[in-house]
């Protein structure tokens, strides 16, 4: 069979550095590089740094 | 001697009628009258079961008995007793005071791991609830410090440099 064409986009997950486990999710080009930015944990009520997970293997 | 008797006697008067028929059935050796011998001196009722309030095996075909008393009437006579202060005078039972209290000790509230020596083993995110918060608190002690890393520098260099925690 003929193997599945990627998409460009790609949706993403940036996990917070505050290693509660949250996380929020955004879409963004594959080529592009990873996405970081500092958004609020409501678990720990404070904004802190998220970072796009690692890739995970194939896929 | 004469004193241990009546004293017998006016303890006897003071019974209820239930736990005296069960005491002159299975006389315990400390109310025996003098010279006698629990071997000897055994009314029919011990010989066929020395202790009605357990199981026993039939000699012959090895089959278990049920014993003469069931635990509900056992546990009747060691209240009425209980009440009367001659709870000693009963053969072990399993609903005796101390027994039951020895069960207590041993398996605690009959809820798993409250026991003496045991642990409440919980769900496993109670268990790990101390390693997680902890994880979690140093994570926002470095937080600053991270932040303050992260806006030094180009956004690709940060990520490219970083290392993931896990």
């Amino acid at each position: 069979m003929a193997k599945k064409a990627k998409s460009r986009i790609i949706s993403v997950r940036l996990i917070s550095m505050a290693m509660t486990g949250y996380f929020y999710t955004f879409t963004r080009p594959r080529t592009r590089m990873p996405m970081s930015m500092i958004k609020y944990d409501p678990i720990v009520r404070r904004r802190v740094l998220f970072l796009e997970q690692k890739r995970s293997g194939k896929k | 001697m004469a004193t241990t008797i009546s004293k017998n006697v006016q303890l006897a008067k003071a019974l209820p009628a239930r736990l005296l028929t069960f005491l002159a059935r299975y006389p315990p050796a400390a109310i025996l009258p003098d010279g006698a011998t629990p071997e000897t001196h055994k009314t029919a009722y011990q010989e066929e079961t020395p202790n009605p309030f357990l199981p026993t095996k039939h000699p012959v075909t090895g089959r278990w008995h049920n014993p003469k008393y069931s635990l509900r009437r056992q546990a009747e006579l060691v209240k009425m007793a209980r009440e009367h202060h001659v709870e000693e005078l009963l053969p072990f039972t399993p609903k005796g005071t101390e027994e039951r209290l020895r069960k207590r000790v041993e398996l605690g509230l009959r809820v798993k791991g409250t026991g003496v020596g045991q642990k409440v083993k919980g769900h496993k995110h109670e268990r790990q609830l101390q390693a997680k918060m902890e994880k979690r608190r140093e994570a926002m002690l470095k937080m600053p410090e991270l932040i303050r890393q992260y806006r030094s520098m180009p956004r690709w260099k940060f990520t490219k440099t970083f290392k993931f925690p896990k």
